[in-house]
């Protein structure tokens, strides 16, 4: 699925007829449920969420109406906050870093070397894993990274080290792995996406006029991929904001993410305060869709069989 | 698509020859090959210890056994969180698919004013941190509308993210859809209730399918908005989560693979689907 939903926007109508309205309501009342549905599941409690960061929870954990930008000044005050708050956007900009340096090699080799049945094979072996069990990916890799896991076992077996190390679990090591291998399909796809539709011809034209790989990598290739990477980005990057699974499962106690806070607070009743952490991602990623809204193609990554 | 110029040109025909492009190539391959072992292995152990032995599962794997799936099958609570969770599943795929459909419609096909922020708004939720939406309905539900939480707010909860997931399968396909078609039957004097039903639905209806067994994939492996909804009535991630943290069986990991296994069939049928539908257009194309 290649078609980019943005792009089919039609002209807008003239307004001001009266009978061009009522067509306009006969074709748009199919909206109505999806719209309740939206409304009613996601802006209602994102707005119930924003105005409940400006109150209190008191000792009893009932919610005081007391407007305050407390919950915020305690995220900018308490240093373990912006503390946690950076080391999330440094290990989503390692993460993805990783994933678009593994990706982007990969999609590459199933674009130009891979026979278009294999691409279609390959791609699939892609997606697989990431339609199976969520919970159960990032708990297998325990058995993988675990002081008794697999990983030591083999380096012990070819003699790298003597004794099992715990430098690849309970930490941030163990973590930047596991989100690696969580969100890498994420990236392959996008890019694939954008790589596939990519005419090569252009890219040795461009040579045999002249231009240096890295100038024809960087005016023909490019441009014409730059929503693919970005695509990619925001698919890798975005996820991790809110991840508080692997770093539970993974993370120990030192490898905690912004999520497992704000977790923690729901968790605790502390409704208030869990949301104006909630809030401060909330408009982050909001901020980051608007801007790139007209790159971003989901159904790229999503809606590939 | 690539253009039709690329598409007829067959990448292996275009494989390097020199001794350097070779040597790109194999180090290429290779890195796909490693990459392919890094996304399977976490899998692969998972299915390892559904037949191992030990009731730790570790390695070297001391035997081979099917006690786990005999112990699983006899498990009254997994059976009841299955359940839950194909109640659960069946209830979103009908009313996602079902919604999804009829947004996609107009999104699509109406010249809507407000058409890049409607585009986006059904974007969002699929791009919203599940967490979010997790905390964001619990907040709802519980300190707004003071209601248990239940499989209904599960449900709730599933529809928020599969809809939007309906609405973009629906619309990419809607999107590749020859208006001709239906101007062709309108011309021959169907209505556009007929049009609707003989023309429109069956060149649909793949990715509606789809989109339907997606939303069931997605709903049965949902995580972590359940974990934030879900009242006493678990679903079987949610008990596989308690059990992770209780201390892990690998009766665990039999369920895991089961799932696994059914998640896998499903997939394939749904994109067996979206392909077959894609095959067909292209042939119509030519």
């Amino acid at each position: 699925m290649t078609v980019q939903t943005a792009s089919a926007a039609d002209p807008a109508p003239l307004a001001g007829s009266t009978s061009g309205a009522r067509r306009q309501v006969g074709r748009l009342w199919p909206l109505a449920p999806g719209l309740l549905l939206i409304g009613l599941l996601f802006l209602v409690p994102m707005g119930f969420m924003l105005v409940f960061s400006f109150l209190r929870t008191d000792p009893n954990f009932n919610i005081v109406v007391d407007p305050n930008l407390n919950n915020y000044a305690r995220f900018i005050n308490i240093p373990t906050y912006v503390r946690t708050f950076a080391k999330t956007l440094v290990m989503a900009g390692v993460v993805t870093t990783l994933g678009l340096a593994l990706a982007m090699p990969f999609a590459y080799f199933l674009v130009r070397y891979v026979s278009r049945r294999w691409q279609r094979i390959i791609l699939l072996a892609v997606v697989v894993p990431f339609w199976t069990s969520y919970l159960l990916r990032v708990y297998a890799w325990q058995a993988i990274l675990g002081e008794h896991g697999a990983l030591n076992q083999a380096l012990q077996g070819i003699g790298l080290i003597d004794k099992p190390s715990a430098l690849f679990i309970y930490n941030d090591v163990g973590v930047a792995i596991v989100l690696t291998y969580l969100y890498f399909p994420f990236a392959a796809l996008a890019l694939y996406a954008a790589l596939e539709k990519f005419d090569f011809a252009q890219f040795n034209a461009a040579q045999d006029l002249g231009a240096r790989p890295d100038q024809a990598f960087r005016h023909i290739l490019l441009p014409q991929i730059r929503a693919g990477i970005i695509t990619a980005c925001i698919f890798v990057f975005i996820p991790i904001l809110g991840e508080f699974l692997t770093p539970a499962l993974v993370g120990g106690a030192q490898g905690s993410l912004i999520a497992n806070l704000i977790v923690n607070f729901f968790r605790g009743a502390q409704y208030a305060e869990g949301s104006a952490l909630a809030i401060v991602i909330a408009i982050f990623v909001t901020a980051v869709l608007i801007v790139f809204r007209r790159y971003l193609r989901v159904e790229d990554v999503v809606a590939r069989g | 698509m690539s253009s039709p110029v690329a598409r007829r040109i067959d990448p292996v025909e275009m494989m390097p020859v020199d001794r350097h492009a070779r040597r790109t190539r194999r180090l290429l391959r290779l890195l796909a090959a490693l990459i392919l072992v890094f996304l399977y292995l976490p899998i692969g152990f998972l299915i390892l210890f559904s037949f191992e032995t030990s009731s730790t599962p570790g390695l070297p794997i001391t035997g081979l056994t099917l006690k786990w799936y005999e112990a699983m099958l006899k498990d009254r609570i997994i059976q009841q969180a299955l359940f839950n969770s194909v109640i659960v599943a069946g209830v979103v795929a009908v009313v996602a698919s079902l919604v999804g459909t009829m947004t996609a419609f107009p999104l699509v096909r109406a010249r809507l004013r407000f058409a890049d922020a409607a585009r986006l708004l059904f974007t969002m939720p699929i791009m919203i941190p599940g967490v979010l939406l997790g905390i964001g309905l619990l907040l709802v539900f519980r300190r707004v509308l003071d209601v248990n939480l239940s499989l209904v707010t599960v449900i709730a909860g599933h529809l928020v993210f599969t809809t939007p997931f309906v609405v973009l399968i629906v619309s990419a396909r809607l999107q590749g859809f020859d208006r001709r078609l239906e101007w062709a039957a309108a011309d021959l004097g169907a209505s556009s209730v007929h049009t609707l039903r003989h023309i429109i639905l069956p060149l649909i209806s793949p990715a509606i399918v789809a989109g339907a067994l997606l939303s069931v994939t997605l709903s049965i492996d949902e995580f972590v908005i359940t974990y934030f909804t879900v009242g006493a009535q678990p679903t079987l991630p949610l008990y596989i989560y308690t059990s992770i943290k209780l201390g892990v069986t690998p009766e665990v990991n039999a369920v895991a693979t089961v799932i696994l296994v059914g998640t896998l069939a499903a997939f394939a049928v749904g994109s067996l689907l979206l392909s077959g539908g894609r095959r067909l257009r292209r042939r119509e194309a030519e």
